[in-house]
């Protein structure tokens, strides 16, 4: 029964703060995409005298990625309607020209405004829309959920944290004779802490095992059947099998520096 | 220095904590000698013996044990030193979650020796020790003077040139310690191992030679 509880004790924290990792990095990849999706969606309108080329808006600004120009011989059409061909030709040549310009990242409202600024500058352009309104609203709201979420993250691993050294306190009092006595006889640091960070390894081992099976549930079954859009389009990015490697190695880090500083703690204290 | 010296302490000062425990003590153990320390509780005779492990250093003047100074050894010398001694401690400290077997080819296991040396060892230390039968045991399962021949067995599992004993029958009742002393003895007269004993009372039942030293006023005077 001790043996067990000294073992999910360690176990317990080391899950949470793997899951606060794992959860972090899903959510950094969904939120990615999102972003991504936001960058995509969102454009640009400028109107400008003469035509340009993608080159010369990123020779405005080099954060802008893509530009489409607007077909204007469709909205001559629709202008012209009813007018004879000579009235609509005019039209046309009276048009200036209509561009939708994309960013290659998903910026505040002051990035935007100066990106605007740099278009304005140029006498080319007559005329630019940022819809900033909107984009502020949804960026704003994007920005407070990641930023929640982070500290949520950090918080949580503190505490498990915590909770670690607490039970690694706990180990130290269980080995500290073993370790002394072994330390008296002359045993080397690695034979005297052997026992210790094969517990703690195993554990290790364990917590990243449990942790990676939850993400592989919500994975292939939870996300699958929640019927929730977002989930079921996004699932590949909730456990992905380099994530395994991550959890392993920061799990691994966390034992082998904890079991070092336990085992210092033992030394020739009299 | 002669090789036949095993412990050669010159001016020696020791302290516990802040407190001067003993001051300019002189004097010199050659191999093969059982020597007594006693002196009164608190006089520092387990101070003097933690110095002779390394557990604690000098504060002045010089400690040579087994040709080495323990005021500049190193921290790989000095493992490697204590894997040639013997240490007998009052409380026994030994490790309750291994068995009694395990216990006693501690140190071999410390000195990197197989598994069959290990086993053939601990069968003879465990017979010399009369507890063959008690092999599998925990040492929470045996009494004090039980534990103590373990203690015992295990200071000698790798014919140390020094064993050195804290009160090794200080808890322990008179027949329990006389089979403590006689194993002691054997060890001193047959395997010619110096040992060096902290005890507030010499035994009256003891009968090899030994030399006698005792600690009082901070000094270490040997008694003739």
């Amino acid at each position: 029964m001790k043996f067990i509880r000294s073992h999910v004790t360690f176990i317990f924290p080391m899950m949470i703060i793997l899951l606060g990792i794992e959860f972090f990095l899903a959510f950094d990849r969904v939120t990615d995409s999102y972003e991504k999706n936001l960058k995509e969606k969102y454009s640009i309108f400028v109107v400008s005298n003469e035509p340009m080329t993608l080159e010369n808006f990123k020779s405005l600004n080099s954060h802008i990625n893509v530009s489409e120009e607007i077909d204007k011989e469709a909205l001559a059409k629709q202008v012209s309607e009813g007018m004879n061909q000579s009235g609509s030709e005019e039209i046309l040549k009276e048009l200036p020209y209509f561009y939708n310009i994309r960013l290659d990242s998903y910026f505040d409202v002051s990035m935007l405004k100066s990106i605007k600024e740099d278009i304005e500058k140029s006498k080319k352009i007559k005329s630019v829309e940022m819809f900033g309104d909107s984009h502020s609203v949804s960026y704003r709201l994007f920005s407070f959920i990641k930023l929640i979420f982070k500290v949520f993250v950090v918080f949580m691993a503190l505490v498990s944290f915590f909770l670690v050294i607490r039970q690694m306190e706990i180990w130290n009092y269980e080995h500290k004779e073993r370790m002394r006595v072994m330390e008296i006889f002359g045993a080397p640091f690695m034979l005297r802490s052997g026992v210790l960070y094969r517990v703690a390894v195993v554990d290790a081992i364990i917590s990243t095992l449990l942790t990676s099976g939850i993400f592989l549930y919500f994975k292939y079954y939870w996300a699958q059947n929640s019927q929730i859009n977002i989930l079921m389009l996004r699932r590949d990015q909730f456990f992905q099998s380099s994530d395994l490697l991550i959890l392993l190695g920061t799990a691994l880090t966390i034992v082998i520096f904890s079991v070092y500083f336990v085992v210092l703690g033992t030394k020739d204290k009299d | 220095m002669s090789n036949n010296i095993v412990i050669n302490a010159s001016h020696l000062a020791l302290s516990y904590g802040d407190q001067s425990i003993i001051k300019d003590a002189n004097f010199t153990v050659k191999k093969g000698e059982f020597i007594f320390i006693t002196g009164p509780s608190g006089s520092g005779k387990s101070t003097l013996l933690k110095a002779l492990y390394g557990q604690i250093k000098p504060v002045n003047g010089s400690l040579v044990v087994g040709g080495h100074d323990m005021n500049s050894i190193k921290k790989n010398k000095l493992r490697e030193l204590r894997t040639h001694l013997g240490i007998i401690f009052q409380d026994y400290k030994l490790i309750n979650e291994w068995s009694v077997k395990k216990n006693v080819v501690l140190p071999l296991m410390i000195a990197g020796y197989s598994i069959d040396v290990q086993e053939t060892q601990a069968e003879r230390l465990l017979k010399h020790v009369k507890l063959s039968t008690h092999k599998e045991r925990y040492p929470l399962e045996l009494s004090g003077g039980e534990q103590q021949r373990v203690g015992v067995a295990r200071a000698m599992a790798k014919n140390p040139f020094l064993i050195l004993a804290d009160e090794p029958t200080g808890n322990l009742d008179d027949y329990s310690s006389n089979v403590i002393w006689d194993l002691m003895e054997n060890a001193c007269e047959q395997l010619k191992t110096t040992v060096l004993v902290v005890t507030h009372k010499i035994p009256s039942v003891f009968s090899s030679p030994y030399r006698h030293f005792i600690i009082e006023n901070k000094g270490i005077y040997e008694v003739y």
